[in-house]
């Protein structure tokens, strides 16, 4: 068959289009193997007319780029399931030799948020295509942040480790790279907990039925047979025979756009068009709409048509819309499913409304971007979020947010406690709070606070206020003596207090008890670490050490002008934490529950390191955070030992909230746009020096 | 204190129970309490939560307590240190926010107005005309607002219609105050305590589901006054600010 690309250099621009020189209607080994020469720099492989992809991956003239930056750089072979077949070359783009390709990709880097995100879990974004971690987990940015990428995102590592396990396979992915974001303190420190030990929302989802992934690519399963997808699933080209009038070859997406995201794009790039009067339709459509029509024209499918700029909802006359498009636009197609509106956007720019008063829910929920080609040569290129779109969709988005947010700032709250202004109800929810959770002495400090603006606020001078009876609760002090202790790092000692106060609770709450015993060795090793730093630093003062786990300790620490027979204590605190952690692991080896033995195995695993402080793969788990995460589990124990409500009213506001949202979520209503979290992220932090 | 007759459904509603599924990350609870304890100004509160949770402090305690100490002077209806510690703390505040000004000033007027308390009103309307009259005439909201205030000076005080009665409660003093608090948090580039945000989440959400014909159950309570059955048969007190 005809190369279309070695023809193009008849077409206007025909550089920008041919994207990767030789080869690309060829089977994909070719391809790939065009794709190993660029890797290895070779330039002297490269065809001719292969100039455009180089402005992609050179810097020098990456702006000559038709596209500019927001352009598809062809990363045919990036992803890890092609790790194992091009390893050669794999290798030595990771390697030094390629100062070339690595900066090309250093705009994405420089601007792009998923790098920034924790990497807690050892997980680290190296690869070239932005928006996709190097598992290839695809993270739109206008979807951080919401429930639904979370929970898509948590399913996926589950699955990953999973896979991982059943493979049995440990590849260190990106070491080495240079492009590795410095890893952070634990930015939750200010909380005192940490939160990325704890469970994020934690919405444990009664009717979990899996969560539908993202559109990530066009279906080979589900495409007409006169096209054909290339490389990673994102192009398509139209490879059969001219057709008839009515007639053309569709293709969907591999998943349909979920509405839980409140708000779904993509974007489309037309590569190459033989003539001018052929047909680009690109929009969505059901499964059971025919693969023989462009969407658009039958019922349950909508479209935006590139020969004459109509729009068609689901017949086959148009409605005019925008300009014809063409080679070189990128179309984007933008769903919003709370407002049940659809419209497109043209090389950036937003274009009106489209279609209205449509009610995308009822389509069964299951509507799938699709793309309609029709003649020889008509090649699209799809983004699904992998890399930055060109429309500034986060600002849209951030627009739909603001709607919300500002309905929910004019909300009057009298109805949630009829009897209380919202002043007063809110004193009572903390008040409630900080007794309910034992900070006895805060709720004892806040009450008198809140006597002193009572009796200011009285008019009549001869009134007696009362004041706020916090009770001596004895079982408040013993809480907050256990929770105490937990927090010091103490836990013998709360171990100890917990008998003599809630004999049972120990017994009765295993898996407290296991946490509580596990982070007694944390603590152990801790103490180790932290010694084994202070006593480095003495040593080599004239070094710059890296000490930022050490900074973030305060005076519990040892104090190095105390005289300390270090070694000494260092060998005897080894000694003790490897006897106790022998001791740990015969106590539990029995448990045939997977969590405890895995939790033993990464808890044991510190033991490896010389001062595991310093290794940010495990660090984490010695986080004094961690201490908070203990104490409170131990604490719920122990209130629901005594029959108590293991939570504060304004837990409950938390929890009702949270399903609240849910319920406006699952369909793409308001829900989908807000969460709880946010509003705690909201929270500055300490501004303290 | 009036215990709402709770007559709880045999069954639990499935949103009770999604509910219940839902665990509140405590880290997140601490950080709004004490975001809440530091932006309305509760300084001792907030330093012993600062340690009994083991958590920075968000903003320092004078900090705290200087909003506070203006808080407290609107209270007490002397809003004369009001101004004073307010301009001490951010001298620019007043200019940059003549609605805040007028309030303040608004209020000045009505505790001028309790004082005389039927004597003699010449305090309170030489401070109208110096004070009030010319800010009036340059915006209708202000002039509304300072006309309801001086009708208080000529009306008795115990037949005054609603609206001009409510200006004489405690309320306005709250109100100002923390519109004065969130003013200087403003400045300060800091929102609302996050807590107020979380209550109106709360509220809109279920409005906005029960417009959305959600099922849900008739009522959905917080717990908050041992409306919970549980609360009272296992010894929590509810807890009462006798007014």
């Amino acid at each position: 068959m005809t190369n279309p690309f070695q023809s193009s250099s008849t077409f206007n621009g025909g550089d920008a289009f041919s994207m990767t020189g030789t080869g690309m209607a060829a089977p994909t080994t070719q391809r790939r193997s065009s794709y190993a020469n660029i890797v290895s720099g070779t330039t002297s492989l490269r065809p001719p007319r292969a100039g455009a992809l180089s402005h992609m991956l050179n810097p020098a003239d990456n702006d000559g780029g038709l596209y500019g930056r927001n352009s598809y750089p062809e990363f045919t072979q990036t992803r890890h399931d092609s790790t194992d077949s091009n390893s050669g070359t794999w290798q030595a783009r990771l390697g030094s030799g390629l100062p070339r390709l690595s900066s090309a990709f250093e705009p994405f880097f420089a601007k792009e948020p998923l790098l920034s995100m924790p990497t807690s879990e050892g997980e680290i974004y190296t690869n070239g295509l932005p928006n996709l971690s190097n598992t290839g987990f695809l993270s739109p940015s206008y979807l951080h942040g919401s429930i639904y990428l979370e929970r898509l995102e948590k399913e996926y590592k589950a699955r990953l480790a999973a896979e991982r396990e059943g493979h049995a396979v440990k590849t260190q992915v990106g070491a080495g790279s240079t492009h590795l974001p410095k890893s952070k303190l634990p930015s939750g420190a200010h909380r005192g907990v940490s939160y990325e030990l704890v469970e994020k929302p934690l919405l444990i989802d009664v009717e979990d039925e899996g969560i539908s992934p993202l559109p990530s690519k066009w279906n080979r399963d589900d495409k007409d047979s006169q096209l054909e997808v290339l490389g990673d699933g994102y192009e398509v080209e139209y490879v059969g025979r001219s057709q008839a009038e009515h007639e053309a070859s569709a293709v969907r997406a591999d998943h349909y756009m979920p509405p839980q995201c409140g708000v779904y794009y993509f974007e489309v790039l037309v590569l190459h068009r033989k003539r001018e009067d052929t047909t680009i339709g690109i929009g969505f459509s059901s499964k059971s709409v025919a693969l023989t029509r462009p969407p658009g024209w039958e019922p349950e499918s909508w479209g935006f048509h590139s020969d004459d700029g109509n729009i068609f909802a689901a017949q086959s006359n148009g409605k005019p819309y925008s300009d014809k498009f063409g080679p070189g636009d990128t179309i984007g197609c933008l769903l919003n499913f709370r407002e049940g509106v659809a419209l497109f956007t043209k090389n950036g720019r937003e274009l009106p409304t489209a279609f209205r008063d449509v009610n995308f829910k009822d389509i069964k929920g299951k509507l799938y971007p699709t793309i309609g080609l029709k003649k020889p040569g008509d090649h699209i290129l799809a983004n699904f979020g992998q890399l930055p779109f060109q429309f500034d969709i986060n600002s849209y988005m951030k627009k739909q947010k603001n709607i919300i947010m500002d309905n929910i700032n004019k909300t009057d709250t009298s109805k949630l406690a009829p009897s209380l202004n919202d002043t007063e109800l809110i004193q009572q929810l903390v008040l409630q709070f900080l007794q309910h959770d034992g900070y006895v002495e805060t709720a004892r400090a806040f009450a008198e606070e809140l006597h002193v603006e009572k009796v200011a606020l009285s008019l009549d001078p001869n009134e007696h206020i009362e004041g706020i009876n916090i009770k001596d609760d004895e079982d408040a002090n013993n809480r907050q003596r256990i929770r105490r202790a937990v927090l010091e790092g103490d836990i013998d000692q709360a171990l100890k207090y917990t008998n003599a106060y809630y004999p049972n609770v120990l017994a009765d709450n295993e898996q407290v008890y296991f946490r509580l015993r596990c982070r007694k060795f944390i603590e152990m090793i801790r103490k180790e670490a932290e010694l084994n730093l202070v006593l480095e630093q003495r040593g080599v003062t004239q070094k710059h050490q890296p000490r930022r786990y050490y900074e973030q300790e305060d005076e519990e620490m040892f104090d190095p002008a105390a005289e300390v027979d270090s070694i000494g204590t260092l060998s005897k605190l080894s000694q003790d934490a490897l006897a106790y952690g022998m001791e740990l692991r015969s106590e539990f080896d029995a448990d045939p529950r997977r969590e405890i033995s895995k939790h033993l195995d990464e808890i044991f695993a510190l033991i490896a390191y010389p001062n595991p402080l310093k290794v940010k793969e495990v660090a984490h788990l010695l986080d004094r955070a961690g201490r908070g995460v203990v104490a409170e589990e131990l604490n719920s124990a122990i209130l629901m030992s005594l029959g108590k409500s293991s939570r504060a009213a304004l837990e409950n506001l938390y929890a009702q909230t949270s399903v609240l949202l849910e319920e406006m979520r699952q369909d793409g209503g308001d829900g989908a746009f807000v969460t709880v979290q946010s509003v705690i992220d909201a929270i500055p932090k300490p501004s303290l020096v | 204190m009036t215990s709402s007759s709770s007559t709880t459904t045999p069954s639990k509603h499935a949103f009770e129970t999604r509910v219940g599924d839902v665990k509140a990350p405590k880290s997140g609870i601490n950080a709004l309490i004490l975001d809440y304890l530091t932006k309305e100004g509760y300084p001792e509160a907030a330093a012993k939560f600062s340690k009994e949770a083991n958590l920075e402090l968000q903003q320092e305690k004078t900090n705290i307590k200087r909003r506070r100490e203006i808080q407290h002077a609107i209270h007490v209806g002397d809003i004369e240190t009001a101004i004073t510690a307010l301009n001490d703390l951010d001298p620019e505040i007043l200019d940059m926010e003549p609605q805040l000004h007028f309030s303040l000033l608004r209020l000045q007027l009505v505790e001028l107005i309790r004082q005389c308390n039927g004597g003699d009103i010449t305090p309170a309307l030489d401070f109208a005309t110096t004070k009030l009259a010319p800010r009036a005439a340059m915006n209708s909201d202000f002039l509304k607002d300072l006309e309801k205030t001086m009708a208080l000076l000529i009306f008795p005080h115990d037949s005054l219609q609603p609206e001009h009665a409510a200006l004489l409660h405690s309320d306005l003093r709250s109100k100002t105050a923390t519109e004065v608090n969130e003013a200087v948090l403003m400045r300060q580039a800091q929102g609302e305590a996050a807590l107020r945000q979380l209550v109106k989440m709360r509220a809109w959400a279920e409005s906005a589901a029960r417009s959305k014909k959600k099922d849900l159950p008739e009522r959905i309570e917080l717990g908050l006054n041992g409306e919970d059955n549980d609360d009272y048969e296992n010894g929590h007190e509810p807890m009462i600010i006798s007014t």
